[in-house]
């Protein structure tokens, strides 16, 4: 029998003892009357990295996708620092999920502006009025703090590059950097390297890690690669076919865990 | 001896019957409609052959063009610089209601399917009414003069360039649009940092393309009474000044050369 040499984990500190920021509570969803979600529960807390992990098509995207409200859920609950999230409408539920940012796979940004313009777009927001219509009007606070963020995701010499200049690896700390901007205390990561090479999805994780731990950030990510799992995450949780296969601590992800969560055509089986 | 190279035999086109049916029955009705269309137009290539002595005569009376600077030139030259005025402000001035009714007409874009839809509808109107059907409403309205022209071309642009700049918004990835939308970015704010930018380059290429066709549309306008070096060609022509007119037409050939330059340049620094 083959075995799986579990990867060496990358020096993170030790996570901060953070508390609970977002509880996810029995979510389901369906399309065309497939169950994509049955029953979804995790908790996200400060400090910490959730790596999603489980084949293609078992619900790790459905999921954040509903917690970031660009899928509706069909039940459940998500309650953000205390607030149920299905509780609040227009103005008060944009203002509750601009504390939640996301991070996409295709990254997003807007080619012909400069990085530090995409960050500052983070902003948004927070911004309202005639003055907000443009990157001309930007206060200057506004741009030393989008260049602080450039500066913590290591990108501030770039700061004027455009952003479709940038590669895939540099493109995405942008989009870290822009999630920063948003002074979010939860941020999502969509397959965040799967466009990337292995170096720089490297890279990009242990950004993530590292600014969870320092910045006191709540990290969910969702990946394809188990072994960036293990280096990077704090807790797993694994997906089969919309319901929650595995859910705790990395040291549990191990070579059978690895076969249960990407069994082929499980259903079937 | 070589081994046999491996062989499969291909399985049948589903359908295939069916296809090449609707093939043949489209190009029956293709031909059909230029039936139609040759004989709705009495196309005749006979009055072509029977006409080329009026042809021949016209071109006697053209060349040599007639190249007097004071009758003929300067008048021509001067005219000319007054259709590239109306093509360019006929173009800028319809941007900010092209935009208005592009954002509003973009699916991506538009605040509500109601303004969407009437949004659309504005466009069609703008579009559907020809330059011309414009200009001589406006030569009634201000009077003969190029005034009449760039407010026929302000009209008419603002219906073909705001469906072309919607479209082209429509086209765009939404993706930088949704990730601001994430961010707790207004309506508004989505439109300008990411939906505009994003679709800026083919809003300026369609820009120049769409002043380029409009210096030419104004050359016509100056037919109707709406200035230009249009007027004077419509003069030599009722006069019978066929020389003056092959002058005003080498003209009018250098300005379009001209601006057909200028576009692809501009277009080529900016990288659109």
């Amino acid at each position: 029998m083959t075995t799986l040499r579990l990867p060496d984990r990358a020096p993170h500190p030790a996570p901060p003892a953070g508390g609970e920021i977002m509880q996810v509570r029995n979510l389901t969803k369906s399309f065309g009357g497939r169950t994509v979600l049955d029953g979804v529960d995790f908790t996200l807390s400060r400090g910490s990295v959730v790596a999603f992990l489980g084949a293609n098509g078992s619900g790790k995207s459905t999921t954040l996708k509903c917690v970031m409200g660009l899928e509706t859920p069909e039940s459940g609950s998500i309650t953000l620092e205390g607030t149920d999230l299905s509780t609040l409408r227009g103005t008060e539920l944009v203002r509750a999920r601009s504390g939640v940012a996301m991070v996409f796979q295709k990254i997003h940004l807007v080619p012909r502006r400069t990085a530090l313009e995409n960050v500052c777009a983070g902003a948004l927001g927070r911004l309202r009025g005639p003055a907000s219509v443009s990157p001309m009007f930007f206060s200057r606070e506004l741009k030393e703090e989008a260049m602080a963020a450039l500066a913590r995701v290591g990108m501030a010499d770039r700061a004027h590059e455009k952003a479709g200049r940038l590669s895939g690896g540099q493109a995405q700390r942008v989009a870290v950097a822009r999630a920063l901007c948003q002074r979010a205390s939860v941020l999502l990561a969509d397959e965040p390297v799967s466009a990337l090479d292995p170096r720089a999805a490297e890279e990009v994780m242990a950004l993530l890690a590292e600014l969870a731990h320092a910045e006191n950030l709540a990290v969910a990510a969702v990946l394809h690669q188990p072994d960036l799992a293990l280096r990077h995450a704090d807790t797993v949780i694994g997906l089969v076919d919309g319901r929650i296969e595995y859910s705790g601590d990395i040291s549990g992800l191990d070579a059978s865990m690895q076969a249960r969560l990407y069994t082929p055509n499980r259903a079937a089986a | 001896m070589s081994t046999p190279v491996p062989t499969l035999s291909v399985p049948p086109v589903p359908r295939a019957g069916w296809r090449i049916a609707s093939i043949l029955a489209a190009i029956a009705v293709f031909i059909v409609l230029h039936v139609f269309a040759l004989r709705g137009t009495d196309f005749e290539v006979s009055a072509l052959v029977t006409g080329a002595e009026g042809m021949a005569s016209f071109l006697a009376d053209a060349f040599p063009p007639d190249l007097d600077w004071e009758s003929v030139l300067a008048p021509a030259l001067k005219a000319t610089t007054v259709t590239l005025w109306i093509g360019l402000l006929g173009t800028t001035l319809s941007i900010p209601t092209a935009l208005l009714l592009a954002v509003f007409a973009s699916r991506t874009t538009t605040p509500h399917r109601v303004v969407y839809q009437l949004s659309r509808a504005i466009l069609s109107f703008f579009r559907a009414v020809p330059d011309i059907v414009f200009a001589l409403i406006f030569v009634t309205a201000v009077g003969l003069g190029p005034f009449a022209g760039v407010l026929a071309l302000i009209c008419h642009n603002t219906g073909v360039m705001g469906k072309l700049w919607a479209e082209s918004m429509e086209e765009t990835d939404a993706g930088p649009q949704q990730a601001l939308a994430t961010a707790g970015a207004s309506r508004l704010q989505q439109v300008t940092h990411a939906a505009l930018p994003m679709a800026l380059g083919q809003f300026v290429g369609l820009l120049l393309y769409r002043f380029d066709v409009n210096v030419r549309s104004s050359l016509v306008l100056g037919l109707v009474g709406a200035g230009g070096i249009g007027l004077l060609i419509n003069q030599s022509i009722k006069s019978f000044r066929f020389d003056a007119m092959a002058t005003q037409i080498v003209v009018v050939l250098v300005l379009i050369i001209l601006v057909d330059q200028l576009s692809s340049f501009i277009r080529r620094r900016l990288e659109v």
